[in-house]
């Protein structure tokens, strides 16, 4: 990320060379799907800012308050798109839909979750449209449904919201809920290939710059930066503790995959699923992890040592790299990692959506003990 | 004690050979003035199991791979044209969408064509197939004179029929081309899926010429000694199986290093450390079996979907993995050899199901295991000696509840070893 001195979002840019930092960042984030589609969309974007240049990375602040703001990202599985990639032109066909709706040139784009492939797309959609990219998000991670951002909590409508598929088919939403756009939004994705581009959140940046998360795509493009420096685990965890707070809980190898594990919400992607893991060292506990497309808690002997809304992500110590939730095998040494999530998920608001009882586990916060 | 095995590594410069009997493993090497190519490497390996136990060897297991990589990385090699056609809903509107990122791959491509429809990963129709513009695409694919042609459709790991029909219609248009389709390697992701087949319609002559070769050389010399190939993975296959799908071969030299080094060290589990472009980068061996993913290759650019070892940098001192022994590798052409010699039969799925029960996970597992175990023994495993080696069933995240992933290893013993005794 070229850029001055000073704050690293400040009136810099995203270029062609930052590619592959923000992806492994992105990664770090939210690391629930391995990288099938790493080259296809990695190559995509680096060839896009090398032919249009590179993409500013503005403070929100820095923005004026009237400027319109957009926010993308896909909407479904990584998995489906790595089988199915974009054509090229459904994110901005996404945002073109929104535009016409409202009769409004959007000035800025800004991620709806700054993570996973979700964070590049709208570098991707920024670069396409010629528009500086807001160094801010909607979640800071990654959470499963499109209304659990921050945008939300500030009483910010997701819609109009426009979703475009591979397929080159598109969904327009307007309705009065959040949450009652995101089901409504599922079926139709599962319809256009399993995953799709979607803009939402229009809105100006003075009202972005109350509601949204600061900092977030300069944070992630950091922590990609450590991940490509080393892959020793001890350095890893190391670094990345002093730029995002994350420290390690346990080490261990994995022992046991289970399915069906916990009673199933169909509103919610993905079925609850567990990870039994032999701690090595230590006190040799043994540690369950429930996963929903990211890791929601974590127990060791039968106590909650950490849970939803906290970033918890596996390190594979034998690679020095992150393990991806789609590609776990028993027998894999991995350590496990828990990161703050940003404070607005910790308020009452915030653990109502997002925290632990959103995916039926009624126990109290480690955090709040 | 069973008959004495030998590995083989076909390298660009030369080949080497050992022969393994028991825990005994003895490098060969050819006397002068016999030649250092293949042909002399296995007469000479061939005459030391003989000296070894009257029996002699049953089989040879070659490593090509050194070869197939060589042959790709030299823009200058001799490799037929490939063309492409993509099944998919609609065409690229982006340069970099339309071609691989990989310059290796991309390198062998003379033609690319795109044919609307494909399926979703659960094999559900996204839009029929265009029937029109197949028409027009096998009539300019003709015209062409390419007569490699790789297909790839999205989903068709799920469904295969858009696929199959495009290779039918290709293969109709052009008589006698060589058509190498996706579905038959399964995995995930176009791109790495693309890659693949390219890489195959790539390396089929190359691959045939090699192994004629070899077979020639074993017809030439005194008993009966079959031929196997190295797969990726580390275990082996068939010559016949390894012609029509040369790339499972792909990439087998760092696996055989991992596990001739853990067989030297007489260890069933450890990790290992090799040296790779000057650099100390490691690996691991559990129950004898290399551990593989499916990952980037580096020197390619690009991922495959066939499994190859994880190798990672690790510095010497570091402690990485330290609850298992540490082997520090030397001597890689005798690893490869040894890995070589002591690979057993290999089968590799990875697949996306849709489950709604327990009951339905359990039948889908089976149901991929039963298909593994055939494949294993269709690779030249002994009847009653396959056995899971590994088996992982994760939920697909941010996709519709019950949809999981499901990957299965399968090894087996030598189809010879039951008649050794």
């Amino acid at each position: 990320m070229s850029g001055g001195a000073g704050y690293l979002g400040a009136m810099a840019s995203i270029s062609a060379e930052d590619v592959p930092a923000l992806y492994e960042g992105a990664k770090f984030y939210s690391p629930a799907v391995g990288d099938a589609g790493r080259s296809s969309v990695t190559s995509w974007l680096a060839g896009l800012l090398e032919r249009n240049g590179p993409v500013p990375l503005m403070r929100v602040e820095s923005v004026a308050p009237d400027t319109q703001c957009i926010a993308v990202c896909v909407l479904g599985s990584g998995s489906a798109m790595a089988d199915l990639p974009p054509a090229g032109d459904e994110f901005v066909l996404a945002v073109r839909q929104i535009e016409r709706l409202q009769k409004v040139t959007f000035g800025a784009v800004y991620p709806l979750a700054a993570a996973t492939i979700s964070a590049l797309v709208p570098v991707v959609t920024a670069a396409q449209l010629g528009v500086p990219l807001i160094d801010a998000d909607g979640m800071g991670r990654t959470f499963a449904l499109i209304h659990h951002t921050a945008m939300h909590l500030a009483g910010v409508s997701p819609t109009p919201l426009a979703a475009v598929g591979p397929t080159g088919e598109s969904v327009l939403v307007e309705v009065l809920s959040g949450p009652r756009a995101d089901r409504m939004l599922r079926a139709n994705v599962d319809t256009v290939g399993g995953w799709a581009a979607l803009a939402a959140y229009p809105i100006n940046a003075g009202t972005l710059r109350r509601a949204a998360l600061p900092g977030t795509m300069s944070r992630i493009t950091n922590v990609g930066r450590v991940l490509l420096e080393t892959t020793d685990p001890e350095a890893l965890v190391t670094r990345l503790g002093a730029i995002t707070g994350c420290r390690r809980i346990a080490r261990g190898r994995i022992a046991e995959l289970e399915h069906l594990s916990r009673q199933n919400d169909v509103t919610i992607p993905a079925h609850p699923s567990s990870l039994v893991v032999e701690e090595t060292g230590g006190l040799g506990r043994q540690l369950r992890i429930e996963l929903r497309s990211e890791i929601v808690a974590v127990f060791a002997d039968g106590a909650l040592i950490a849970g939803a809304p906290d970033l918890m992500c596996l390190l594979d110590v034998s690679r020095g790299a992150l393990a991806t939730l789609d590609s776990l095998e028993p027998g894999d040494l991995v350590d496990v990692l828990v990161t703050p999530a940003d404070a607005v998920w910790y308020s009452p608001e915030g653990m109502e959506m997002v925290g632990l009882s959103s995916h039926g586990i009624p126990l109290e916060h480690p955090r709040r003990r | 004690m069973s008959a004495p095995t030998i590995g083989v590594s076909l390298r660009p410069e030369r080949a080497y050979a050992a022969v393994v009997h028991g825990a005994t493993a003895v490098p060969v090497e050819p006397v002068a003035p016999a030649r250092t190519d293949a042909d002399g490497v296995i007469a000479a390996a061939v005459a030391a199991a003989r000296r070894l136990a009257p029996g002699g060897a049953d089989a040879v297991t070659v490593d090509i791979a050194p070869v197939l990589l060589d042959t790709l990385l030299r823009p200058e090699s001799d490799i037929p044209p490939v063309a492409v056609v993509r099944i998919v809903p609609r065409a690229a509107t982006d340069p970099v969408l339309a071609r691989s990122p990989a310059e290796v791959v991309e390198r062998r491509v003379a033609g690319r064509w795109t044919v609307a429809g494909g399926h979703d990963l659960l094999g559900n129709e996204l839009i029929p197939l265009d029937r029109a513009a197949l028409a027009e695409v096998t009539a300019s694919l003709a015209a062409t004179g390419i007569r490699h042609v790789a297909v790839v459709a999205a989903g068709s790991q799920a469904k295969p029929a858009h696929e199959r029909e495009v290779a039918d219609a290709v293969q109709a248009a052009v008589p006698g081309a060589r058509i190498s389709v996706a579905s038959d390697y399964g995995g995930q992701g176009l791109t790495a899926r693309e890659a693949t087949v390219v890489l195959d319609c790539a390396l089929t002559a190359l691959a045939e010429r090699l192994l004629d070769r070899c077979e020639r050389t074993l017809a030439r010399l005194p008993g009966d000694v079959r031929l196997r190939v190295a797969r990726g993975d580390g275990g082996y296959s068939t010559p016949s199986r390894i012609r029509v799908t040369p790339v499972m071969a792909f990439g087998a030299t760092d696996a055989l290093e991992l596990c001739g080094a853990a067989h030297l060290a007489g260890l069933d589990d450890c990790r290992v450390l090799l040296r790779r472009d000057g650099q100390d980068v490691a690996g691991e061996v559990r129950h004898r079996l290399a551990v593989v993913r499916l990952a980037d290759q580096p020197r390619l650019g690009t991922e495959l979907v066939v499994p190859t070892a994880a190798l990672t940098p690790q510095p010497r001192q570091s402690s990485r993995g330290a609850d298992v022994p540490l082997v520090l590798a030397e001597n890689p052409d005798l690893l490869a050899c040894v890995g070589a010699a002591i690979a057993r039969p290999a089968s590799w799925l990875d697949e996306v199901a849709f489950i709604e029960s327990a009951d339905e996970l359990e039948r889908v597992r089976r149901d991929v295991e039963e298909r593994a175990t055939a494949m294993v023994m269709a690779n030249g495993a002994a009847p009653g000696t396959t056995h899971i080696a590994e088996t992982s069933t994760v939920a697909v995240p941010y996709s519709p509840s019950g949809t999981v992933r499901i990957r299965v290893r399968v090894a087996g013993a030598p189809d010879d070893a039951l008649a050794a005794g």
